[in-house]
């Protein structure tokens, strides 16, 4: 009898406890957040995916208590199934990341209004869907004044994915870049119609080359256009990931990704109440070096490779009536530019596109909006350019 | 004026090299009368295979033979799926040219994202594919293993009756062009572009199935195909900004081309160019 008592007493105990635990533990999972993430490629890639996945990674670490999952590979028409998905597993936030999930997330949003959705590089927000974008234009006009610096012939080489408003606002950018630095610089762009094909990329840039332009940069996924600009012993620069380690000799500088700065803010505005569903309408992260988002260089740390130091200090240009040397100018804007607020624009006005039309007038800057719908391209570029405005 | 066609010509062989190292593979086992479909994954598979091997440090022979041996394996399921088995050969290479490209998508994510920094030399690779070609042309025609080859794919039934072993003939046949698809791989991937990446056959295994019945399964002709797709596909960015021909029609060559090659092969197909017995299974004593 006594020891009945006694089991009982225990086992009336042990629940106790155990109750007490797993209230902890819902407790715990209340302060939890469930962050998710839609890619449209591989994660494994050098690209746009794996970019968007070490971020993720990066904001686990940094945000306690934030839990993530992704889903990698979705094709864009596959959209609205996934986030279904998603959200029966308990995700809070979705971060959709392409262009072409756009109408998908905005119908997911309508069908789910309590959970919170971003939509990377698109236009159309809702009470609970914000929109972001790292954008790379100030980037590439640093990376033009050193093209502009480097090319011997006057002539510079671009493979291009697509001719939409994106790489006509960085094909632009590097255009008037690379004719600050040199005034008769053309930019002779090939569309190859693929954000990934190493074999279309490789053979736009033989041609490029052929044709004499003896300094290359690219759109494109992989390293393929760095690698075969090195083989021929002619300077590049890289896209997006970094490549200095694909070309260590050749490789001058380039665009890097940190997608991570936006999502760490995000998701901790979301944490603390700051943004929720209902409260994003007006949310559309549009970051660029101030804010971190976006980093000059082929590598994280080193905007310039060593090796093209001193043929970029020798160079001249001129600044206001002065002579400068390009690399104490690219140091000095990107100095400025990474700054809280900076005072040079690479698209401040007056700026004609290539066809004579003014587009910027003096003394104006373009708005987010201008540059996100930019059809026309900057005098400088050449070669077929869809979609141009005449 | 000849630096720029010397420039075209030599784009146009660097491009059909895989193209045409793949396609004679293909060409060895049609002619033995097995269709293998599943080019586009040896190749992934071989490329693969080589590069793991070259970017630890191993010598381009050690890694173009892990390339070889990668496409071989490969070959030989579907050779055991489609001629032991009996299943539908359209079906398995289908299967193959899947599985291989997801396998090695897998395998390969811990060499994504490095380069390789001495890359082989392409021209070994085109002259190999060359002699591959003309080999496979002068065994086919001149010696008596080609005419068993030939009488395997035409009439196996005629050839069985002779004491020729159908099925270990065509075994041989899916494996030499399982280990062609893998050195085609090994090309792309220790030279063209020195480097792996998930999906960097980019839909040259696809293209090397049409090129074959583009060039009518003769090794020759291949070499004729082969050059002129790689010219096309580079003449579609060199001519880009001469502002004659649109863009688009450039981009749509290569799947016009396929069309053609198809359209044609309809053609050949009443004229009675292909191999007899392609695609159909034998076994003795049925029909």
């Amino acid at each position: 009898m006594q020891m009945r008592k006694l089991a009982i007493a225990v086992l009336v105990a042990l629940s106790a406890v155990s109750t007490a635990a797993e209230k902890e533990k819902e407790q715990a999972k209340e302060k939890k957040l469930k962050a998710c993430f839609i890619y449209v490629g591989p994660v494994g890639d050098l690209g746009w995916s794996n970019a968007h996945d070490e971020a993720r990674r990066l904001a686990e670490k940094a945000i306690p208590g934030l839990e993530t999952q992704f889903v990698e590979a979705v094709p864009e028409a596959q959209g609205l199934p996934v986030i279904d998905r998603l959200v029966q597993q308990g995700c809070k936030v979705i971060f959709t990341t392409s262009f072409g999930y756009m109408d998908h997330t905005v119908e997911a949003a309508k069908k789910y209004p309590d959970v919170v959705f971003a939509h990377a590089t698109g236009f159309k927000r809702a009470p609970n869907l914000a929109t972001y974008m790292a954008d790379f234009y100030q980037v590439y006009y640093l990376n033009g004044l050193m093209a502009g610096a480097l090319t011997k012939s006057g002539k510079i080489g671009y493979v291009g994915a697509f001719p939409i408003p994106e790489l006509k606002r960085h094909i632009s950018a590097f255009a008037l870049g690379a004719r600050a630095a040199r005034p008769d610089a053309v930019v002779n762009v090939k569309w190859i119609n693929s954000w990934f094909s190493p074999p279309k990329a490789r053979e736009a840039a033989e041609a490029l080359m052929v044709e004499g332009n003896d300094v290359l940069a690219f759109t494109e996924d992989t390293a393929t256009v760095v690698q075969v600009a090195a083989r021929k012993k002619i300077p590049s620069f890289s896209h997006y990931s970094p490549m200095y380690r694909f070309a260590p000799d050749y490789v001058v500088s380039g665009q890097l990704v940190h997608w991570e700065k936006v999502y760490i803010d995000f998701l901790g505005k979301v944490r603390d109440g700051t943004y929720a569903a209902g409260k994003v309408k007006d949310v559309d992260y549009w970051w660029l070096l101030k804010e971190g988002a976006v980093e000059m260089g082929a590598q994280p740390g080193m905007p310039i490779n060593p090796k093209f130091t001193d043929a970029l200090k020798k160079a001249q240009m001129t600044v206001g009536g002065k002579p400068v040397a390009v690399y104490d100018r690219v140091m000095d804007l990107l100095k400025d530019m990474s700054s809280p607020s900076p005072k040079f624009d690479p698209f401040t006005g007056p700026i004609k596109d290539r066809n004579g039309v003014e587009r910027v007038p003096a003394g104006r800057h373009m708005t987010v909006e201008e540059l996100n719908s930019m059809q026309w391209v900057a005098p400088g570029v050449m070669g077929p350019v869809a979609d141009e405005p005449k | 004026m000849t630096q720029e066609l010397l420039a075209a010509a030599l784009r146009a062989l660097s491009l059909g090299a895989p193209l045409l190292i793949a396609a004679v593979g293909a060409i060895a086992n049609e002619r033995a009368g097995v269709v293998n479909l599943g080019i586009e994954g040896m190749m992934a598979l071989g490329a693969l295979a080589a590069f793991s091997v070259a970017v630890e440090g191993h010598s381009p022979a050690l890694a173009v033979a892990a390339a070889l041996g990668a496409g071989m394996l490969a070959a030989l399921l579907h050779a055991v799926v489609s001629l032991t088995v009996g299943a539908n050969s359209y079906v398995s290479g289908l299967a193959l040219a899947m599985l291989g490209s997801g396998v090695a998508g897998i395998l390969g994510r811990r060499y994504e994202g490095f380069p390789l920094l001495d890359p082989v030399a392409e021209e070994p690779f085109l002259v190999a594919a060359g002699a591959l070609a003309v080999g496979l042309w002068v065994f086919l025609r001149f010696t008596r293993p080609g005419l068993v080859l030939r009488s395997v794919g035409e009439s196996p039934a005629a050839a069985d009756a002779l004491g020729v072993h159908v099925t270990a003939v065509r075994y041989g046949a899916v494996a030499f062009g399982g280990a062609l698809a893998g050195l085609a791989g090994a090309f792309l991937s220790l030279s063209y572009r020195p480097a792996w990446t998930d999906g960097m056959t980019g839909g040259m295994g696809w293209i090397a199935v049409a090129l074959v019945i583009f060039v009518g399964w003769h090794p020759l002709r291949a070499v004729a195909g082969s050059t002129f797709f790689g010219l096309l596909y580079y003449l579609q960015f060199r001519l880009q900004d001469q502002g004659r021909i649109p863009v688009e029609a450039f981009g749509a060559m290569p799947y016009l081309l396929v069309v053609l090659a198809l359209a044609l092969s309809g053609l050949r197909k009443a004229r009675g160019s292909a191999p007899a017995a392609l695609g159909i299974p034998y076994r003795r004593g049925e029909r």
